[in-house]
């Protein structure tokens, strides 16, 4: 019998707790059970749904229990229930046509970017360019803050196909909050090796004792599983964008989690329930101080 | 003779490693066509933002590709804005490498440069033709070893060309310029 639920908010910090309390994993019929959820995040849907596709791949599939009506909505208005179709069972069922109706929403709401599944490079600029869209157009993020955190994004997404085979990476994200508030989360998951298994494969980065030294070891300029010096910037410069722009990161690989403040330019290191991938939490404040 | 790659044909907002080799397999028969002395041109104009991985796939192979597979030929870049220009000398900067740009009529280097490198190709843009270790080293009042070592940092960097001339007194010696 699962234990309480810790929040009924699920973000990327209670999500941790959540997987530790539950441990949904030591079945041999997976369950995550949000009955009591109320709020799930963006960075949460898509650790859902490399979770699913995890598991679907190694043998049994997810049954994602909800009961919250706003949370099942949620679900569906999200994209993430199309983007998990045939790997995960979310119960009580949801009627296929109800879920199918929000898919022609997508794209609609500009607090929100749906789920999306990221295989390659091939389909990505279409979504960086929506990004800048939603962050210059709806959110009236200046011109060059848009660029900044979208190219942020850009490398978190690349990172998810660019070290992996066979699997997929996933983003999602949301806007809340009111004006001075306001504040947009962006997740972008993955289900492949994780950071120490990949920057393993290069040599020249040693042995990677254990996954909070791989996380510390990515983040440094030049780390790459790649012996070649235009790579390993990614994650790098994507702290440096976080800094710029004041928001807070999680990086998450294996059974480490570094929560980067950039009000202090500190990580600080947690040890997290083992997972497979990547996962990586983007929090910024808004521009549009008007909303 | 100047080779240009307009890259702003791509599109005014280029994401993605991905793309950057779609461009640099596009650029693949302009480069075999450079002969020594010639320049490549990267013509950013029309472009917003890039992002780090596409700089460093485009940017950072062209430059590290260039001395070694095309000794002799150069690479310009020109008319980026305050903002590529920030995100192609940060990303050039993480891989360690260095690109001229031209702007304003002028040369400058974008990337990672140490102050004494970037005092010594100023001062062969300013001569605005060849010029001699011996010229540099007493204008900047540099020791000749000292400049002979720059010079040939900057050469195979592919950011100086170095020519066999010959000095008043009838000697062979080394002359350094800048394309583009």
């Amino acid at each position: 019998m699962p234990e309480a639920l810790p929040s009924t908010k699920l973000d990327a910090i209670s999500f941790d707790k959540f997987l530790r309390k539950q441990a949904p994993l030591r079945s041999d019929a997976p369950v995550f059970d949000l009955r009591g959820v109320t709020l799930i995040t963006p960075a949460v849907l898509v650790q859902l749904a490399a979770w699913s596709y995890a598991l679907a791949r190694d043998g049994p599939q997810a049954l994602i229990e909800t009961d919250n009506e706003s949370v099942r909505t949620y679900l569906m208005r999200s994209g993430f229930v199309k983007v998990v179709s045939g790997v995960a069972k979310i119960q009580p069922e949801l009627a296929g046509l109800s879920s199918l109706r929000y898919e022609f929403m997508r794209g609609s709401n500009p607090m929100l970017i749906e789920v999306t599944r990221i295989q390659s490079g091939k389909a990505l600029p279409a979504l960086l360019d929506q990004f800048v869209w939603v962050l210059r157009y709806r959110l009236k993020y200046p011109k060059y803050d848009a660029f900044d955190v979208t190219t942020a994004v850009s490398e978190m997404c690349q990172n998810t196909f660019d070290h992996n085979s066979g699997t997929a990476g996933f983003v999602a994200m949301q806007v809340y909050g009111k004006g001075p508030k306001r504040f947009l989360e962006i997740g972008v998951s993955d289900y492949g090796t994780g950071l120490a298994a990949t920057l393993r494969r290069n040599p020249k980065n040693g042995t990677v004792g254990s996954d909070l030294v791989a996380i510390q070891l990515a983040t440094k300029l030049g780390t790459s599983e790649h012996d070649d010096p235009t790579r390993g910037t990614g994650l790098y410069h994507l702290l440096e964008i976080t800094y710029k722009h004041a928001g807070a990161i999680q990086i998450k690989s294996g059974n480490a989690k570094v929560y980067y403040r950039m009000d202090r330019r500190q990580g600080y290191a947690f040890a997290v329930p083992p997972a497979p991938g990547v996962h990586v939490a983007l929090s910024l404040p808004s521009k549009d101080r008007a909303a | 003779m100047d080779k240009r790659l307009e890259l702003g044909r791509y599109g005014p907002q280029l994401w993605t490693r991905e793309k950057a080799r779609e461009v640099r397999t596009a650029l693949d028969p302009v480069l075999d066509e450079l002969r020594a002395g010639d320049t490549l041109v990267i013509d950013t104009k029309g472009v917003e933002v890039f992002d780090y991985s596409f700089a460093n796939e485009l940017f950072g192979k062209i430059v590290l590709s260039f001395p070694r597979e095309y000794p002799g030929r150069f690479v310009i870049v020109e008319n980026l804005t305050k903002y590529t220009r920030e995100n192609l000398d940060k990303a050039l900067d993480g891989m360690g490498l260095v690109m001229i740009e031209r702007k304003g009529g002028g040369l400058q280097l974008v990337g990672k440069v140490h102050p004494a490198d970037e005092k010594t190709f100023e001062a062969i843009v300013r001569k605005g033709g060849a010029v001699t270790a011996a010229e540099l080293s007493e204008k900047l009042k540099v020791n000749l070893n000292a400049m002979n070592e720059r010079l040939s940092k900057l050469a195979t960097l592919g950011l100086v060309r170095r020519e066999k001339g010959i000095s008043p007194a009838g000697r062979e010696q080394f002359e350094y310029r800048v394309l583009g």
